[in-house]
């Protein structure tokens, strides 16, 4: 890696394509590679262990995170959330890590802990309808993916100045 | 906590730091320990239900999905088992070696997190990983480039690094070329020197001077330490083949938990997994993993559960060595499977997952449909032993505070390392004191 050219904004979509609405991060991520065709962004989907994000934000500057949520707020919410200085609101955490829910949160806490956080971290998060067992999203959040997709390129966009620097 | 009646009752709503949801509860009637109850309630779910009526080929597949940390004991398992029932047997050959240095993968990805992220933190008293991480950067950092070697491992072989796609009764779908192997070959001797280091490391923390007493139950394989096959053995004389599971071993339900307790018919409790693996099998040690054994102090014999952490690490060493010299003979296979037939026959398969043995029986019909499916994971066997540990380190403890007590009770359980998702998520620890 060369120091002197600081890799693109790197897009991360995260979730469980096979339970409900937990696809809504991997669905938006798939929609937001193919809008950003030219850009300096990374897109990248995430099914597996939230751990991984450790790695792949080594020699980033900036990172967008989409993530569905369940905090009971309707479905369809979308938040932005700023995780670059302080830890997502307690209500966002997983709850206790264990290694089969070492979830986004206490993950972004293990990479500020091991200085491994880009300078900007941010976190969409969508509200979801269900998560049973079972592929596909539910009609609302379906229908909103392509306007959250287009907000989380139009942050990753306005985050390169902070890779330039 | 009612100390009026001399009622003590101490809490832990999560017990963090384990695989699945469960609760412990501990009674204490002045200094006597009434009971003590390992809960999992995990819901049932099902899966040797739903194996019947599917066809043979699909066992791998299906019960990788038991578990996210050893889906390769899983698919080991029961594609072993599946094997035996249609007659064949893999014991040697590069499909073979492909299936133990697979196996290696999933032994280093799981005993990694546990000892860095998961057992580390209660040595060096730490709530969790994150807080350690603060303290101690590079124990963290180990961990996770152990991991990753283990998940590269897994990747090349199995496909993915979670839920391998490529395993197959038989065999495997493809084989490795030699060129995507020596890839992993400079990673994996990182680990291993980090294995060495963690050794030494893990030898120097401080350990309770405790013994347990159960069985201790593995596999013996004549060919090496014991990870995808051998005979079933104990230190209490028990050497049998997998098909004789039920003829010496019992799984009962009991009310607390969603799991089945395991023992032996004729001596009840048993442990399973690095303790029993390591005091059965020392001598099978690969000289580098024994040598390691000895200068961290261990005995051929292990039974303090504490030391569990340096037994973890010297089976580090052994499966990152041993990964190594499997690479380094390995001749990519004319086929990546030999053909399995079905026909009507009931198979056994037993292997050794991070965790101890795991044992499957499958019957199927003459075109390959499972008519029966049992699978008896290791956290379900060690559920009794587990519980005798506890009282015992209650017993130990008593005047230790509450909030002590409760520390040492999860430490206690995390010696064990329990795959609550395994055995049927989360543990609930309650003492109650009278």
């Amino acid at each position: 890696m060369n120091e002197a050219t600081p890799l693109g904004v790197l897009v991360v979509g995260v979730g469980n394509e096979l339970r409900g609405d937990d696809g809504a991060g991997l669905e938006v991520a798939r929609r937001a590679r193919q809008r950003a065709r030219g850009d300096d962004i990374d897109v990248r989907e995430l099914r597996d262990d939230p751990i991984e994000l450790l790695d792949a934000w080594v020699g980033r500057a900036a990172a967008v995170l989409v993530d569905t949520m369940r905090s009971g707020a309707s479905p369809g919410t979308v938040l932005r959330l700023d995780a670059s200085h302080e830890p997502l609101p307690a209500a966002h955490r997983h709850g206790p890590s264990s290694t089969h829910a070492t979830g986004v949160a206490e993950t972004i806490e293990l990479a500020r802990a091991l200085g491994r956080m880009p300078t900007r971290v941010i976190v969409y998060a969508v509200e979801g309808r269900r998560f049973d067992a079972g592929a596909g999203l539910s009609e609302e959040i379906a229908a909103i993916v392509p306007a959250v997709a287009d907000r989380v390129l139009r942050e990753a966009r306005s985050l390169r100045s902070v890779t330039a620097q | 906590m009612s100390e009026a009646d001399g009622t003590r009752t101490i809490r832990t709503d999560y017990l963090a730091r384990v695989e699945g949801e469960g609760a412990m509860y501990v009674k204490l009637e002045g200094r006597e320990v009434s009971e003590v109850k390992l809960r999992l309630y995990e819901p049932p779910r099902f899966f040797e239900a739903f194996l019947r009526g599917r066809s043979y080929t699909e066992v791998p597949d299906i019960t990788a999905r038991i578990c996210g940390i050893c889906p390769v004991a899983y698919q080991m398992s029961s594609a072993r088992a599946m094997e035996d029932a249609c007659g064949v047997r893999i014991d040697e050959g590069p499909i073979r070696d492909l299936r133990r240095l697979l196996y290696c993968g999933e032994w280093i990805e799981s005993h990694s997190l546990h000892v860095y992220m998961l057992h580390a933190p209660d040595f060096l008293g730490y709530p969790g990983a994150i807080e350690m991480a603060r303290d101690h950067r590079e124990i963290v950092e180990q961990g996770l480039q152990m991991k990753k070697a283990g998940n590269a491992l897994m990747t090349v072989i199995g496909g993915r690094e979670v839920h391998p796609i490529n395993v197959r009764v038989g065999g495997f779908y493809r084989a490795p070329t030699r060129a995507e192997l020596g890839a992993l070959i400079e990673p994996l001797e990182r680990a291993r020197e980090t294995a060495l280091a963690t050794a030494r490391w893990t030898s120097t923390l401080e350990f309770p001077d405790v013994e347990i007493e159960p069985e201790h139950v593995a596999l013996a394989d004549p060919g090496g330490y014991p990870i995808d096959r051998g005979r079933i053995v104990s230190d209490g004389g028990l050497d049998i083949e997998p098909s004789g599971f039920d003829e010496h071993f019992v799984e009962e339900h009991v009310e607390h938990s969603t799991a089945l307790h395991a023992r032996l018919r004729e001596r009840g409790s048993y442990l399973t997994g690095p303790l029993a693996r390591y005091s059965l099998a020392s001598r099978a040690l690969r000289p580098l993993a024994l040598a390691t054994a000895r200068e961290a102090g261990l005995n051929s014999v292990c039974r303090n559960p504490f030391q569990s952490i340096v037994v973890r690490a010297v089976e580090l060493v052994q499966a990152t060595d041993e990964a190594l010299a499997l690479i380094d003979a390995y001749e990519r296979p004319d086929a990546p499977a030999v053909a399995v037939e079905p026909r009507q026959a009931v198979g056994h398969g037993a292997t050794e997952a991070p965790r101890g043995m795991l044992y499957h029986r499958y019957e199927i019909d003459e075109d390959g449909t499972i008519l029966d499916a049992r699978i008896v994971p290791p956290t379900s066997q060690n559920q009794r032993a587990i519980e005798e540990d506890l009282r015992a380190v209650v017993e130990r403890s008593l005047d230790l505070s509450d909030e002590e007590l409760t520390l040492r009770c999860e430490h206690a359980i995390r010696n064990h390392d329990p795959c609550i998702s395994c055995s049927t998520h989360f543990l609930e620890l309650t003492i109650d004191r009278e």
